[in-house]
């Protein structure tokens, strides 16, 4: 019984001449709730396939819970939601859950099952005529039913409303109370601050940061200096001693700031400054500065 | 096996009611065509198109069953059901047992046409035998619409297996007898396993027995065409 329930080890996959994914090292401890975040070609459906068996890696192993992918789906210990596609339109919505019920090892009741995905008010409505929100839920309840140790969510909130959304992340909550290892793809960053115990983020196949929020926002040193400044010069502000970076929200100026303190004395000195808050810098500056700033060095 | 899964396979099929009722009104027509007018007064005629057109039918539904599979791929369901235990053998198993379940409306129905319109007079035995052979030897065309329903695009499957099906159908001696073909025919007849089937069904006509030779020849063909299928379940991890 090995502690860890996923072992990615040197992962690497190319499509022609992109590389995809770039000798990837992930270990995800079991009960770990952990988001693979990164934006869209950042390899993180590619990294799920080859972590379910579904792709094969050029080179690199998956271990889930020491066994082959291949080995722990057989047994049942793994669930997954795919991100689109997979289901059949000639079935009812109940039906389709009975039937994902049926072929698992160890499934849980399909009844309760459905009321916890959100597809009770649809369950007797054939899959083909429903919304793509309904179906996400439909393949949450597939992935819910299997009963896994270990749940792997490729994007599971494409094409929900914010509502529904919010609906699938409370069941989430439930769920993972009870001990589930759970990796969930993602492109949201509050997704991945508010459910995630753990952020991986990814960019270009390559894990450029790896801890809790906090951790990862505390990789970004520094504050923003927010501030209506009547005729401002941006120039000029730019020029500001602890200043970075300079952008403009209508009125608002923003300062980048990696010593705010210095920032703000010549800011108060040389303007007419008003409504100034200082903030530091949250999970969307930490993914831009990671991700795509980082991509241009 | 999993009879929740091959419940709700067959509740799909019949839903769907396109396979169902093209492999049962073809031969209904065709027999009614030809056993009706084209063949006469002849009663060993009407007998030979009746099993024949009943095998065309049977044949038919169980290599439409198995070409589900291309439109299921195209669909991602496949993906689906990599992702559950579910063992690649179960899956053709299951394809298998359906194609043999759609099988079974065509041959009632040119039997009882058979019967009621063209009075074809079996004996218990025969009915029973006949039966049991053309539903039966459509076997290893289950297995063969395994094998169309991985090599084919999904927008293209009924197209394929609508050629294969009447080039066999037709090669087979299904619509005219292999005894009146030319000699190359013949032997051409003899290397699609249709013949044989056409062999298995109608045998009993003759006396009553099942012919021997012609079973094997239909089970080794399920055989080759049932690992053909196997391994193509498992090279198959494309993303839909």
């Amino acid at each position: 019984m090995t502690n860890e329930a996923v072992q990615l080890a040197g992962l690497t996959r190319r499509f022609g001449p992109v590389t995809a994914v770039d000798g990837l090292d992930l270990t995800i401890r079991r009960g770990e709730v952990v988001a693979l975040l990164g934006p869209n070609g950042a390899g993180k459906s590619t990294t799920i396939d080859m972590l379910l068996g579904l792709l094969r890696p050029d080179s690199g192993e998956v271990r889930l819970y020491g066994e082959s992918p291949a080995k722990a789906i057989a047994r049942g210990a793994v669930g997954a939601l795919m991100q689109t596609g997979g289901l059949l339109p000639d079935l009812t919505a109940e039906e389709t859950v009975r039937l994902a019920a049926a072929l698992q090892r160890n499934p849980r009741d399909v009844g309760e099952v459905i009321a916890r995905a959100g597809v009770a008010e649809f369950a007797r409505q054939r899959v083909g005529g429903l919304s793509g929100g309904q179906q996400q839920r439909i393949r949450f309840a597939m992935a819910l039913v299997s009963n896994p140790d270990l749940l792997v969510l490729d994007e599971p909130t494409t094409g929900m409303d914010v509502e529904t959304r919010r609906a699938f992340w409370a069941s989430m909550r439930e769920e993972t109370a009870q001990g589930r290892t759970v990796l969930f793809a993602t492109h949201y960053l509050e997704e991945a601050d508010d459910y995630a115990d753990r952020i991986v983020l990814l960019r270009a196949g390559r894990i450029v940061a790896d801890g809790t929020s906090a951790q990862i926002k505390a990789a970004v040193s520094g504050r923003t200096i927010r501030a209506t400044v009547p005729g401002a010069d941006l120039a000029g502000l730019a020029g500001l001693p602890g200043v970075e970076r300079v952008e403009t929200r209508g009125e608002q100026v923003l300062l980048h700031c990696d010593d705010s303190d210095a920032a703000l004395r010549a800011l108060l000195d040389a303007t007419t400054a008003h409504d100034i808050e200082v903030t530091s810098r949250n999970l969307e500056d930490a993914f831009i500065a990671l991700t795509v700033a980082g991509s241009a060095s | 096996m999993n009879l929740t899964y091959l419940r709700l396979e067959a509740v799909r099929l019949f839903r769907n009611k396109r396979v169902v009722i093209f492999s049962t009104l073809m031969p209904a027509l065709l027999v009614l065509i030809i056993g009706g007018v084209s063949v006469g007064g002849d009663p060993d005629a009407k007998q030979y198109v009746m099993v024949s057109m009943a095998l065309f039918g049977a044949m038919t539904a169980a290599i439409s069953s198995g070409g589900t599979i291309a439109v299921e791929r195209g669909l991602g369901w496949n993906r689906t059901l990599r992702l559950t235990p579910l063992s690649p053998g179960a899956y053709v198993l299951n394809k298998v047992l359906l194609a043999l379940l759609v099988a079974v409306p065509p041959v009632i129905v040119t039997f009882a046409i058979g019967a009621a319109g063209l009075h074809v007079r079996l004996t218990a035995a025969e009915w029973v035998l006949c039966f049991a052979g053309a539903w039966l030897s459509s076997l290893p065309f289950a297995a063969l619409g395994v094998v169309i329903g991985y090599l084919a695009k999904p927008d293209s499957v009924q197209q394929v297996s609508a050629l294969i099906n009447l080039t066999l159908a037709a090669f087979g001696g299904l619509w005219v007898p292999v005894s009146l073909m030319p000699d190359f025919l013949r032997y051409i007849a003899k290397l699609t396993p249709s013949y044989w089937t056409g062999q298995v069904a109608r045998s009993p006509l003759d006396g009553g027995h099942i012919d021997t030779q012609a079973v094997i020849v239909l089970l080794g063909w399920t055989l080759v065409l049932a690992v053909i299928a196997l391994r193509r379940f498992r090279v198959d991890t494309a993303r839909a």
